[in-house]
């Protein structure tokens, strides 16, 4: 947490916003480090420590992080896209993995325990930014619902040339949130600066659990799901600043773990689990347009799933249905039983226009069991 | 300009007295501006109740209680057939000629916040700036969403809106045919303002001390649906499009849809914190492209 006065903050915002608040007078959260700090591990897996079953995926797997201790850095990724062309993207990735080519789209997965302190560091080293006055990045945590100190706004203070970043949560966060970067949010967020950012449920021990949300029930699988659509013209290395190109939005390109998934031959993700088990699906949604989510069978037909949570806290009830709808900066969880006997399903999106819900185009991804 | 009358003791000499409003509208051609960074001034038509001030964008805000009885009478003040349609609440969508004027009588049995708009012309007539928000509170004067309902502190109105200045309101203000099927809005606004004046207007911006609860009634009279992030703290969406929400939902994102309404509630969590509410759709948080100038408000904890 470092707040700033000068002039990283939005000039055309700083008089009447920093004016609000005696910045000097916020309270940090408590920031001790954690004894069980991991230093930064990177697990690999889709699974964690306590589940039945490991999944395969015929795709890199996203890095799950330890939030506890964790240092990011931003790198530009290249991704050649369906057609050939090749779109730049700013990712947040562990430290250390930008020289061997470890960074990816979306941006690793950060992981936290209830009760635990979540120790971000955001270092600056080398990354690539914009000119001022949108220099620099944040990380905000998105549904964590932290102090201002902690949250990443640039304009209520932020610093945005490195900072770090420390909370807690209680039971009610377990579940899917978000994190990406909070500078010219209508760039940097399209630029590929977002990913998943995980609660979960802890033992009496400090061990994470594999339960839905607090109190809910198990599940034998997770599977992450980062939504995310891509408007090349705002990736243009001239799109910067205040441009009127951030006035309208034209995607053309529709990610489900930074992978278009074309078809149900070509998917995004293709997921493997054990017969008669549960895989928990959490959807997070950051597109700028609306994403609708849905699971076919072998044969075409809708395959019901419940859902748990919705921005990372519980329904009043769990709502069985056959689609759900992820709205830009909406999570939610879900848990779908596999039958008995094997077959392959086809979780997929349909990202929708924001105007009529007319479908852009869809991603698909398979599971199969 | 409204009147308001007390019809006491109708029934039983405890019965809560109803209120009635009347309300004299205007419907006008002229401009708006949204200043700052990115602002411009967009030809636009709108309801007004003062004629010398041109049109508003958003209309003026007309108030009832649950049972209450509104008139509101509309005077079509421009060139154009318009009409006046409170969605979910009346059903006359017959036009008023140029020139005329049409009388509108109507009880509000459910608390909450409802859109008034003209539903003429394929959009285009909303879209030009003719829309506003009807609020029906709770019987008696008691801060409850309605009665019986969950408690707040304080209430604000929050209209949402989009608009396709070369597109849309450069061709129908000159009387040109706007093509509908194309729309690329260029300007969003939260009350008619960019995000630059509505994160200092003090009839938009959230501000309580730490444990109070803000009501915000959402109107979205936009084309695009809005989804609206709240820094700070989650909050609970109490009634969706008319529907109460029991019990209600968590979230820290909701999706106010194109035309539809919400109420939430949303609970000052920090003493000396400013958040940012914004939408969360890439262009919605600029005018012209300009960040923040867009539909965004400020979260101040007191």
């Amino acid at each position: 947490m470092k707040l700033t006065t000068s002039s990283l903050v939005n000039p055309r915002l700083r008089g009447h916003v920093l004016a609000l608040a005696t910045l000097s007078a916020i309270a940090m959260i408590a920031g001790s480090a954690d004894a069980r700090s991991m230093g930064g591990t990177t697990t690999t897996t889709t699974t964690t420590t306590t589940t039945m079953g490991t999944a395969t995926t015929t795709t890199a797997a996203i890095p799950v992080l330890d939030a506890r201790s964790t240092t990011l850095v931003v790198q530009q990724v290249n991704k050649t896209m369906h057609d050939g062309v090749n779109v730049p993207f700013w990712v947040f990735c562990a430290n250390g993995m930008g020289g061997g080519g470890g960074c990816q789209l979306p941006s690793p997965t950060l992981q936290l325990g209830v009760g635990q302190t979540a120790n971000i560091v955001l270092n600056m080293m080398m990354a690539p930014q914009e000119a001022a006055p949108y220099q620099g990045h944040t990380i905000h945590n998105h549904g964590m619902d932290v102090s201002q100190a902690e949250d990443g706004v640039p304009e209520t203070g932020a610093a945005v040339l490195g900072d770090t970043y420390t909370y807690k949560v209680d039971s009610r966060y377990v579940g899917s949130h978000m994190y990406h970067c909070h500078v010219h949010t209508v760039k940097h967020l399209e630029m590929g600066m977002y990913g998943a950012l995980i609660i979960k449920d802890t033992d009496s021990a400090g061990n994470l659990l594999n339960v839905i949300n607090h109190g809910g029930p198990t599940y034998d699988y997770e599977w992450n799901m980062v939504l995310s659509a891509v408007d090349p013209a705002y990736h243009a290395n001239n799109a910067v600043g205040d441009s009127t190109v951030f006035s309208d939005y034209n995607p053309k390109y529709y990610l489900i773990n930074g992978n278009e998934g074309l078809s149900k031959t070509a998917v995004a993700q293709a997921f493997t689990a054990a017969t008669g088990k549960k895989v928990a699906i959490r959807l997070v949604g950051t597109s700028s347009v609306n994403a609708t989510f849905s699971i076919k069978n072998a044969s075409g037909g809708s395959q019901s799933f419940t859902v748990y949570n919705d921005d990372g806290f519980a329904l009043p009830a769990p709502q069985t249905v056959s689609s759900v709808t992820v709205s830009p900066g909406s999570n939610y969880d879900l848990i779908v039983t596999l039958p008995t006997t094997s077959s392959t399903w086809y979780p997929q999106v349909t990202y929708t226009s924001v105007r009529n819900g007319i479908a852009y185009g869809t991603v698909y991804t398979s599971l199969a069991f | 300009m409204k009147t308001y009358i007390c019809l006491l003791g109708l029934l039983l000499g405890s019965a809560m007295p109803a209120y009635a409003a009347s309300y004299n509208l205007y419907i006008a051609a002229g401009t708006h501006t949204i200043n700052g960074a990115g602002g411009t001034t967009i030809n636009v038509w709108g309801y007004t109740d003062n004629l010398s001030a041109g049109p508003m964008v958003p209309g003026p805000e007309l108030a009832s209680t649950e049972n209450g009885s509104v008139t509101v009478t509309v005077h079509n003040n421009d060139t154009r057939p318009h009409n006046f349609v409170v969605l979910g609440v009346t059903t006359d969508t017959g036009s008023i000629v140029a020139g005329g004027s049409k009388i509108y009588t109507f009880t509000t049995p459910n608390a909450g916040v409802y859109l008034y708009a003209d539903t003429l012309n394929s959009n285009v007539n909303r879209e030009m700036g003719l829309y506003g928000a009807l609020v029906v509170r709770a019987a008696g004067g008691a801060k409850v969403v309605w009665t019986g309902g969950p408690k707040y502190d304080f209430e604000r109105v929050w209209i949402t809106s989009d608009m396709d200045k070369p597109r849309w309101n450069d061709i129908a203000s000159k009387g040109g045919t706007v093509n509908t099927s194309v729309y690329k809005p260029n300007y969003f606004m939260m009350n008619g303002m960019g995000g630059f004046d509505a994160m200092r207007d003090t009839n938009t911006t959230l501000v309580g001390s730490v444990g109070q609860y803000g009501l915000a009634r959402i109107v979205n009279a936009g084309l695009f649906d809005e989804s609206l992030h709240f820094h700070g703290n989650h909050m609970q969406v109490v009634m969706e499009n008319g529907k109460r929400q029991v019990p209600s939902e968590w979230t820290d994102t909701i999706n106010v849809k194109a035309g539809q309404t919400m109420l939430i509630l949303y609970q000052i969590k920090f003493a000396k914190n400013v958040f940012p509410m914004h939408v969360h759709t890439a262009q919605m948080e600029t005018s012209g492209g300009v960040y923040l100038n867009g539909v965004a408000t400020l979260i101040i904890g007191q």
